[in-house]
């Protein structure tokens, strides 16, 4: 077998078990049986990481890029045809997609540019209060979207000035002090619903309306929610390419170097506070873009979804994935979603458990789970 | 506006801003020594809160009703508990996280304070319900006009006036304080000088998670009333007093912790159409200070390291 | 490999079920019915209460021999919070399995849900939020309502306190639906009344500190100062009072009607504050004796709290319903909607066309020596003591 038909192969087994694995975490309801799931996956990537097989899959995906993104899709598409009927486990991806993107925008801004943002929530929520506004209007919705992600932009142009001039924790403190603004204004202000929140319309693309359930025949109807997984699934990956050419462009490097020593980068003529402007806006557009979604496809939105701790969830997804890297952010986002969903029956310890499982990954593997690697300038070719 | 409500205001101003600055001294100290911000700080001053709490009604139970001596046994236990949970955190915790990004030591913290909230809810007696913290000062009161002033209010006031002046004291007269002024300075340097690091760092930890265990009580004598969640917003109201007046300067915490208060109370007096924007009016000053004086109102006397 | 396990799981279920067939021959189908309340955060209290009282139905029913089906509650936490609520409704209402449901407490929560149920077809009956637009705010045939709303517990309470000889009041109330909702209806009825009110607060549900509220509201200097809220946030209000000296009348709403309340701000301090309740209370209810021997009996560690007998009577109509018409949603729906003078044991239940069910008894209760009592059994109606400032 040549190299790279054993490449080919290796990929969509892995393809194939990642949607099966992942068919069966959703699908299961016995506590014991996603305990046992999560530990046997486990075993196997420690396992795995043991024989060098990781270290060989890593080596086949990364020659076969193209090919390695196609297969992923379609496991997404097997995933969701899987649960084509069932209500929740797809509103559930639909929300995993919708925290890949926003997670996407922070990844811009801290993973690669290191701005910190801790009011990632307060951007998602600024597109959601957007499409809750707009979404009664005669604006098509599919513009809302885009005007959820420009509005979130333009807000979050009022921190720039404080973003720039600080770093480290005083900028932190900007962002979380902006969280809590944001939410606070939100409970106070009558004109948005108060701390009883907002209806939201959905999605309507050309009279195709979103809130229905699609009737094939009299034996299958697919639920309303598989709209929102398609369009969120085309966002993502939409996004993802996007990431992945601003990763490899110019503008990447410029983002790493500003990152990795600003007085370095000044030295060599990179526009530090123009690199920051374009991360900061990109990112915040990037999550007001998910929230409008988001907003259309829950129907309802309260200030609480956008407390610190959600926005804190945003971060510790990027961080447990990895900071700046793609597949770490999908992967963390779906542990981070779905873990306390699964756990529901050990209901109240749920974020007990989840806490104490993020500071052991944090502890033990501070890189995140998939850390992003080193530029590869050569796709395949080590040195 | 009348000489009286305008004192009220002050007195009321005067009580949130101890606290906040109480807790912002915290957050000083733990940077001062080892450059990280320990998030999970608000939930360790609940933790203490409901530590001493749970002294009070223990010494009820064996039949000391002495409101003297059980105030005495709350603020022992409780301080003393937290100043040990302050060096346990330090050690397991943050000291591991070293030379890790500063971002991940906060993260760790805050989930950790998440776990004491989550703690807290779910395994204290009835925990999820507010609790009624008794009155252990005397209650007398004075009334002027529309102005009142309560015996334990002032007694509060002093108590916290007097924590603040002894850590400044502790840091700026003694051989401890010396230690940990150097360690702040200069980590390597102090290891060079035979300053134990390590033990300098836990015996940091466990003076401001002490003085955050004192801020908790105060709280909770003030507004007799204790739940799991009070810690979040303190926590994050004293970080923010930390930040605006200049992480690593004791002064500055207290003058960020009084200015916020200030501003909130100023806020819910001068807005007369929603004293609920108050938060929101606080919040946004604090941004605009940071914009105007990046490094706090009390700027860090160290050049930036290259 | 699950899947493997799961049919030898089965396998053996089926042989052990054919070896003692004879035995279990009349097996019940099973039927899953849900619960939604807040069973954690500060009004937990009487979110397990409900969640108790609604057990006790389910376990009553499954005890019933001549019942027709097995049912098993699925108990859901709204943590009070809008968004939670949301997010467990569409658990809820998405799973097909769940026929029936009884929810809310908390209004906010309620008018956040109520769409979700409608867009899923899911019968449901509150057991506890009190705000008129939960059942008048839609035409919804799904959503129903034993208990009543709060525009009859102000119009008494005003009357009430107008009666009290109080003139002034000031208004403290939280910003969601539910206290805007308090605020509302009192200020009109307390107008009708004569009353005076002087200013009104709305707060967030979260806030700590209250004492820039009430050094203004005591430069006004009221009779009466007015919660519209629930248990944390009246327990702050009601402490903080006493730091400032204020001196005035605290009346609550049926929000604060619960132990919590007194356990949070003592016994010294919630002595003589007055609270407004729709429905008879517990001992007085036509089943009122059944129910609290019934509670007893099955060994809650938590008491029933105010709305259990709601939570109770709504989870026994869901039932009654399924034996009746079917586990089929749609079937529950229509049944639900043609409700009139059903026996229940918060005396007959008839829905009006919003489902709203038509409760017309207010209690006003007080507290006395760290309980709730029943004004008219209070020393405070003989006299023997009386309420601030009186």
């Amino acid at each position: 077998m040549t190299q790279s038909l054993k490449d080919k192969l290796v990929i969509i087994l892995l393809a194939a078990v990642i949607a099966a694995f992942s068919i069966t975490f959703i699908a299961i309801e016995e506590q014991v049986e996603i305990f046992a799931l999560l530990v046997f996956a486990a075993a196997l990537v420690l396992g795995g990481a043991k024989l060098g097989i990781t270290a060989s899959i890593a080596q086949s995906l990364a020659r076969n890029e193209r090919l390695m993104n196609f297969a992923f899709i379609a496991a997404t598409i097997a995933v969701v045809f899987w649960f084509r009927e069932d209500h929740f486990p797809l509103l559930m991806i639909a929300t995993v997609l919708l925290y890949v993107i926003a997670c996407c925008g922070l990844n811009i801004q801290f993973g690669f540019t290191g701005v910190v943002n801790f009011a990632g929530a307060a951007f998602f929520g600024v597109g959601c209060y957007t499409a809750a506004v707009l979404g009664d209007t005669s604006v098509p919705l599919l513009l809302v979207i885009l005007l959820g992600g420009i509005i979130a932009a333009i807000v979050g142009s009022v921190l720039i000035i404080p973003v720039l001039r600080t770093r480290g924790h005083y900028a932190a403190v900007v962002t979380i002090a902006f969280g809590l603004l944001f939410r606070t204004f939100l409970e106070v202000n009558d004109t948005l619903g108060g701390p009883q929140g907002l209806g939201v319309s959905g999605m309507n693309l050309f009279g195709w309306d979103f809130n229905n359930n699609i009737e094939i025949s009299e034996n299958l109807e697919i639920s309303f929610y598989m709209n929102y997984v398609v369009l969120a699934l085309i966002m993502v990956v939409l996004t993802f390419v996007l990431m992945r050419r601003i990763e490899r462009s110019w503008i990447g490097l410029n983002f790493d170097a500003v990152r990795l020593d600003e007085t370095a980068a000044a030295c060599f003529g990179i526009n530090i506070k123009r690199w920051k402007i374009v991360a900061f806006t990109l990112g915040n557009f990037l999550a007001g873009t998910a929230g409008a979604l988001y907003a259309m496809m829950l129907g309802f939105i309260a200030p609480s979804n956008f407390a610190f701790s959600d926005s804190l969830i945003l971060v510790s997804i990027v961080l447990l994935g990895g900071m700046g890297s793609l597949w770490g952010t999908i992967l963390a986002a779906g542990l981070v979603v779905l873990l306390p969903e699964k756990l529901q029956v050990i209901q109240e310890y749920r974020f007990l458990i989840y806490a104490v499982v993020m500071i052991l990954i944090l502890l033990f593997r501070p890189q995140g789970i998939l850390p992003r690697g080193l530029r590869a300038y050569i796709p395949g070719w080590r040195g | 506006m009348d000489v009286g409500l305008l004192g009220q205001f002050v007195v009321n101003g005067m009580m949130l801003g101890m606290m906040y600055a109480l807790v912002a001294v915290g957050f000083t100290l733990f940077f001062g020594v080892l450059d990280v911000i320990k998030f999970s700080h608000g939930d360790v001053l609940m933790v203490g809160t409901f530590a001493g709490f749970s002294t009070y009604l223990g010494m009820t139970a064996i039949g000391i009703d002495n409101a003297f001596i059980q105030l005495i046994g709350v603020l022992v236990i409780s301080i003393g508990s937290m100043a040990i949970l302050g060096a346990v955190i330090a050690r397991y915790l943050v000291l591991p996280l070293k030379s890790a990004p500063p971002l991940n030591t906060l993260l760790v913290t805050l989930m950790l304070g998440t776990v004491l909230r989550e703690a807290i809810r779910l395994f204290y007696p009835d925990g999820s319900n507010p609790k009624h913290f008794p009155a252990l000062l005397p209650t007398d009161s004075w009334s002027l006009g529309s102005f009142t002033l309560r015996s334990d209010s002032v007694i509060l006031l002093v108590g916290g006036l007097l924590v603040i002046v002894g850590v400044n004291m502790l840091i700026n007269r003694t051989r401890l304080g010396l230690a940990i002024r150097a360690v702040a300075q200069d980590e390597e340097t102090a290891k060079c000088m035979g300053i134990n690091f390590k033990m300098i760092v836990l015996l940091t930890f466990a003076l401001g998670s002490g003085v955050a265990a004192f801020a908790g009580v105060m709280n909770g004598l003030y507004y007799n009333e204790i739940n799991f969640g009070m810690g979040l917003l303190l926590g994050v109201i004293g970080f923010s007093a930390a930040i605006v007046g200049g992480l690593g300067n004791i002064y500055g915490a207290i003058l960020g912790g009084f200015l916020f208060a200030g501003l909130q109370t100023l806020g819910a007096v001068a807005l007369p159409f929603a004293s609920a924007y108050k938060d929101v009016f606080a919040f946004a000053v604090v941004i605009a200070i940071i914009a105007w004086r990046p490094t706090g109102l009390i700027a860090e006397k160290t050049s930036e390291r290259v | 490999m699950n899947i493997l396990r799961k049919s030898t799981v089965s396998a053996i279920a089926l042989t052990m079920a054919l070896t003692v067939g004879a035995g279990i021959a009349d097996a019940k189908d099973k039927v899953k019915v849900a619960f939604i309340g807040p069973l954690t955060g500060g009004v937990s209290a009487i979110g397990v209460g409900g969640r108790n009282s609604a057990e006790l139905a389910v376990q009553l029913r499954n005890a019933d021999p001549d019942a027709k089906y097995e049912y098993e509650l699925v108990a859901m936490d709204s943590e009070c919070k809008p968004n939670v609520g949301v997010q467990v409704a569409t658990k809820v209402a998405a799973d097909r399995s769940i026929i029936g449901l009884v929810g809310h407490y908390c209004s906010a929560v309620a008018m956040g849900a109520v769409d979700i149920y409608h867009k899923f077809n899911l019968p449901m009956s509150v057991w506890g939020a009190v705000l008129p637009d939960v059942t008048y705010g839609n035409d919804y045939k799904e959503i129903h309502r034993v208990n009543g709303t709060m525009i009859n517990q102000n119009d008494v309470a005003a009357k009430f306190m107008a009666e009290q000889g109080y003139k002034t009041w000031v208004i403290i109330h939280d910003t969601t639906d539910y206290g805007k909702g308090h605020n509302k209806y009192f200020s009109e009825y307390l107008t009708q009344n004569g009353g005076e009110i002087l200013a009104d607060f709305g707060v967030p549900a979260d806030q700590q500190d209250f004492t820039a509220e009430l050094t203004k509201a005591k430069q006004l200097n009221p009779d009466v100062i007015y919660f519209g809220g629930l248990v944390p946030l009246g327990v702050r209000v009601r402490s903080q009072m006493e730091k400032l000296g204020i001196s005035a009348q605290f009346q609550g709403v049926s929000g604060i009607k619960s132990d919590a309340f007194i356990e949070g701000v003592g016994t010294e301090l919630s002595e003589g504050v007055v609270s407004f309740l729709e429905g008879a209370p517990v001992d007085k209810l036509p089943g009122g004796q059944y129910f609290t021997e019934k509670y007893k009996a099955a060994g809650f560690a938590e008491d029933e709290e105010a709305y259990g007998p709601f939570a109770f009577a709504a989870m026994s109509l869901i039932l009654d319903g399924i034996e009746e018409v079917g586990p089929n949603r749609k079937k529950l729906t229509k049944y639900l909607g043609d409700i009139q003078g059903h026996d229940s044991i918060v005396g007959k239940i008839s829905f009006d066309d919003h489902g709203q069910n038509t409760v017309a008894a207010i209690t006003k209760y007080v507290v006395q020596d760290g309980k709730w009592v029943v004004w008219e059994d209070s020393e405070y109606a003989t006299g023997a003591r009386k309420l601030a400032g009186k």
